[in-house]
């Protein structure tokens, strides 16, 4: 089990990984995981249960619809798509996110001054 | 985005295809379940493709990674409810604003419609929450007491004693009855009487009301003093009050709301009061705002056969006014053993005394009164009932001509829910608004009604539209929005109902035809009902307007003057001097005729028995007797207008002592039924002569009530024969003055400035007509008339677009037939004669059924009536009648419009 990351920071995270997955296509939830598991490489591995309350919660917020569908294997499965509303909170967010790792990076680069 | 979102849509309608969203709340848990075991399926497989785990390693390991799956799944499922409640109100939210919406525009879209809609039923719910509030009031509000279901009141009907009917209580009464009775936790005895406080510094002389109580009587109505204290049971045992407690409304008034009022001194008739406490807002009795309460004499010493006081108990928990009056009459048989002292072996068996305990507040409101409330409520119900009957109607009118409407959005896949809904909604806004103009129509009605009320009518401080009020008329307002918003669905049923049969359209319209008539029929049995209670009162009104009270009202003008009682109390020579110089005075006064004085006015003071001896040999049951009686000045029978046989008192006759009585023509006919009254004598009972003589015979005065008999009224001179007094004279009397031209009323100041002038001390109040006494004194069925006459003329003003409608829709319909008719050459007198004949029909039936239903109903006001039967013949003839011509010219209009179709257009369209 990978070690349990700041929560809040996660869930932001994890909200921000669902969107940005999602912006491919529809997809079922285990195809989310699978995406951010390719995504990066392995290296960052989630309790994979807490993938389905964000998903719902961010369906209740108007971020996302579900239907249920047929995967490639004709096998019932429940499909997530961004609405309009859940692409204006990616790019959103993702700037946010940048403007973060930005600022992060300045201050973790700079040279004292000499 | 990189990806374009019109793949996105197909690919999502391809899946949505297949599928439709969850509803109820175990598909969704099913839902959540079924999710969660595609992952974990999806990824157990995943595992035992890729690391060659077998079944059970690869479902541990998958769970492993997922977590705790219950924890997981319970938030999944929580946060779908949430959102499935979110969506269903929103839902709800938009449906609803949205078939409100299409409503009101469906209603402004016929503002013809909506408008009468509205009145009708603004006229209706207003009318009745008027009369509910009074009703709700008056009769059905417990009284502002604590335990106030179980306070009663006592009294002494006394029937076989002639001419009078009732006593009070006497104050041992008090004590017996706590002493040796089992179901009164408490009991108290006062008496009321108004006063004057006099004037200190820049207060002027006021007069007040004042109770004089039994220190009990706090106990049982449950006051506690807002400051101060109440009385004690110790100061029951002065003969004269030492001490005071003040009612709220004086303390304010009057002290300005201090508080340091307590332990002052105040002044009551030259008597020292020490103010002890102050009353909380409304501790009143039952029917009296009191300014002050002072203690009475009474005590283990004052066992007298005094039964004068009134009396109000609390019961113990559990008991009722029956229970008390059982356990206390054997005790009221035993009264003269008990106190021996007191009454003569005979008193009970004499006299027909008894005990009888009442709840208070039904001493207060009255059987009378609760009949004549429920009465106009019953009016105001069947008004309501008739405007519902036309609003109904005018539903089912529009119904007819929506009806294409109605199909085409059925066609178009309205849901019988969204038609529900806006039908429901067009009903609703229409009550609604109603109820809104039916509040102010009621408040305004309300002042109306409190401007008009009998002041005998109890309670009327604590009418007001509140919350009951409201309530009533919202209620009625729903109901009346659910039940014309129903009726199109109902009538829709039917249809489709009359579809499925095959039937014609035809059929269904002549079944609601028939549904019409019938409401319209209805409506003029209720018109029956109302107009005929209306016109019976309005009978009684006139009955009580044409009896000869005994007096002349027509400008006289009376006062009340309240001479100190510390100078004239007792002093029968000095009050009577002054009264005649104050006579002469007034005499003077530009604009007035004649002035007397009386202790006692006709309609407003009640009658008062004094026992008396007539001279001579005389039947044995006249030979003491206890007449009204009551003391007036020379000119009085001038001034008031009451003729008088033989002559009347005069004042030298009266100063000098020359024992002048004048008897009523009632009571003269009761004792000398065979000879002239003149020259009779009598004598106050317990006196020895000289007698008094009889010196005229005054016309007979209905003092008690233009509806009740003449009283046997006996009238003594102010001044009294020394040896032969009468009872003392009260410090406060009537002046009645007869004017020359104009309102009466105009003098009463300066009859005031001059009463001030001669006695600084005096006070004056109550100046009144005897006019607005008269008129009072009928104002019950004076009230009862005018409501009812407001209830009739609406209902059959109602009534008459009732008919009206129906019949103009007839004509409509028929419109084919009559061209046809008219282009066979039907006069204008034959079409015309033929619509009125269908609604002289409708009206037939709809007055026969009234006239039957009015002879069952009427009979509740039988109280009420004065001169006049409730199944009066003429009132159930003329009132069909009339409403029968209303209803003949409520149709003319349609039918003259009939007579004028152009056959060519009607065959044609």
């Amino acid at each position: 089990m990978a070690a349990t990351p700041d929560l809040d920071l996660f869930r932001g995270t994890l909200d921000l990984f669902i969107l940005k997955a999602l912006s491919w296509g529809p997809m079922h939830g285990l195809a989310v995981l699978r995406w951010i598991e390719q995504g990066s490489r392995n290296s960052l591995q989630i309790e994979e249960g807490a993938l389905y309350p964000a998903l719902h919660r961010m369906e209740q917020k108007g971020w996302l619809e579900s239907d249920w569908g047929l995967t490639d294997a004709s096998r019932r499965a429940r499909f997530y798509r961004l609405t309009h509303t859940g692409r204006r909170q990616l790019t959103a967010q993702l700037s946010r996110w940048e403007r973060y790792t930005d600022a992060v990076s300045l201050i973790l680069r700079a040279e004292p001054a000499r | 985005m990189s990806h374009p979102n019109r793949d996105d849509d197909r690919m999502w309608a391809r899946i949505r295809r297949v599928f439709r969203l969850p509803s109820s709340p175990r598909r969704m848990n099913a839902e959540v379940d079924e999710e969660l075991r595609f992952h974990l399926e999806g990824r157990i497989e995943e595992l035992m493709a890729s690391e060659g785990l077998n079944r059970s390693a690869a479902e541990a390991e998958a769970r492993r990674r997922f977590g705790d799956f219950g924890q997981y799944r319970r938030e999944a499922r929580e946060i779908d409810q949430a959102t499935h409640d979110q969506r269903e109100r929103m839902h709800a939210r938009e449906s609803l604003a949205r078939e409100s919406r299409r409503a009101v525009r469906t209603l402004l879209r016929s503002p013809g419609f909506s408008f009468i809609t509205v009145v009708t039923l603004a006229l209706g719910i207003g009318a009745a929450t008027a009369i509910f509030t009074l009703l709700d009031a008056v009769v059905l509000r417990p009284l502002p007491y604590a335990n106030a279901d179980r306070l009663v009141s006592l009294s002494s009907p006394v029937p076989l004693m002639k001419g009078q009917t009732r006593w009070g209580l006497a104050r041992h009464q008090m004590f017996y009855i706590l002493r040796e009775g089992r179901t009164f936790e408490n009991l108290a005895v006062y008496n009321t009487s108004e006063v004057t406080l006099l004037g200190a510094g820049d207060l002027r002389p006021e007069r007040v009301r004042s109770v004089s109580t039994s220190a009990s009587l706090f106990d049982v109505l449950g006051f506690v003093p807002q400051h101060g204290r109440v009385i004690l049971k110790e100061e029951n045992s002065a003969r004269r009050p030492a001490v005071a407690v003040l009612g709220h409304g004086l303390w304010q008034r009057r002290y300005g709301s201090d508080p340091g009022v307590v332990g002052r001194t105040i002044n009551i008739e030259g008597l020292s009061l020490t103010v002890v406490g102050v009353l909380p807002p409304r501790a009143d009795l039952p029917d009296l705002k009191v300014d002050l309460w002072v203690p009475a004499f009474v005590d283990s010493t004052t066992n007298w056969n005094n039964h004068t006081w009134s009396a109000i108990g609390r019961l113990k928990p559990g008991f009722t006014a029956a229970d008390a009056e059982r356990d206390v009459a054997p005790l009221t048989q035993r009264l003269p053993e008990a106190y021996p002292d007191v009454y003569g072996k005979d008193f009970v068996k004499n006299t027909g005394f008894r005990t009888e305990i009442v709840p208070l507040r039904d001493a207060v409101v009255g059987d009378m009164v609760t009949r004549a409330l429920w009465t106009l409520f019953g009016a105001v119900g069947l008004v309501l009932l008739i405007a519902g009957a036309n609003v109904a109607n005018l539903f089912l009118v529009r119904m007819d001509a929506r009806r294409r409407d109605v199909a085409v959005r059925t066609a178009l896949g309205a849901g019988r829910g969204h038609l529900a809904t806006q039908y429901l909604a067009e009903g609703l806004i229409l009550a609604g608004v109603a109820g809104v103009l039916a509040l102010a129509f009621a408040q305004g009605l309300l002042r109306l009604l409190l401007a008009l009320a009998p002041s005998e009518l109890p309670r009327l401080s604590e009418v007001h539209l509140g919350a009951p009020s409201v309530a009533f008329a919202v209620g009625i307002v729903v109901l009346a929005g659910l039940m014309f918003g129903m009726l199109p669905l109902l009538a829709a049923r039917l249809d489709l109902a009359m579809l499925r049969e095959g039937g014609r359209g035809l059929t269904t319209s002549r079944r609601r035809m028939n549904v019409r008539r019938l409401l319209v029929a209805t409506q003029m049995a209720l018109a029956v009902v109302l107009l005929a209670s209306a016109a019976l009162m309005l009978r009684t009104f006139g009955n009580l307007r044409a009896v000869q009270p005994g007096f002349d009202p027509e400008r006289v003008l009376t006062l009340t003057v309240a001479l100190p009682r510390a100078r004239f109390g007792g002093q029968t020579d000095r009050s009577s001097d002054f009264h005649q110089q104050l006579a002469m005075r007034l005499a003077q006064l530009p604009g007035v005729r004649d002035v007397g004085m009386t202790d006692r006015l006709p309609l407003v003071s009640g009658d008062l028995c004094i026992g008396i001896t007539l001279e001579g040999p005389t039947p044995e049951s006249a030979r003491g007797v206890c007449p009204p009686s009551t003391r007036v000045s020379p000119g009085y029978f001038e001034a008031i207008g009451t003729r008088v046989e033989g002559r009347t008192i005069t004042w030298s006759g009266m100063n000098a002592r020359d024992g002048s009585v004048v008897v009523s023509r009632a009571f003269a006919d009761a004792h000398w039924p065979t000879e002239s009254a003149i020259g009779k004598r009598v004598r106050f009972n317990g006196t020895t002569p000289p007698w008094y003589t009889v010196v005229g015979v005054a016309e007979d005065v209905r003092s008690l009530g233009v509806d009740r008999p003449p009283s046997q009224l006996v009238y003594f001179p102010l001044r009294e024969i020394p040896g032969s007094p009468l009872w003392e004279l009260d410090t406060s009397m009537e002046l009645v003055l007869r004017t020359t031209a104009g309102d009466p009323l105009t003098l009463a100041n300066a009859v005031s400035r001059i009463i001030t002038e001669l006695e600084p001390e005096a006070a004056v109040v109550n100046p009144r007509t005897m006019d607005s006494i008269l008129a009072r004194s009928i104002a019950r069925q004076s009230f009862t008339m005018v409501l009812l006459l407001i209830s009739a003329t609406i209902a059959m003003l109602l009534s008459a677009v009732g008919i009206y409608g129906v019949i103009s829709y007839i004509v409509a319909q028929r419109r084919g037939e009559i061209g046809v008719r008219v282009a066979l050459g039907a006069s204008v007198r034959e079409v015309t004669g033929m619509v009125l004949r269908q609604s002289l029909g409708l009206a037939v039936a709809g007055l026969v059924v009234g006239v039957l239903a009015a002879l069952a109903t009427t009979r509740f006001l039988r109280t009420l009536l004065f001169g006049v039967e409730p199944g009066d013949p003429l009132t159930l003839v003329l009132v069909p009648g009339v409403l029968l011509v209303v209803a003949l010219l409520a149709s003319y209009v349609p039918a003259r419009r009939a007579a004028r179709v152009d056959p060519v257009e009607a065959l044609r369209g």
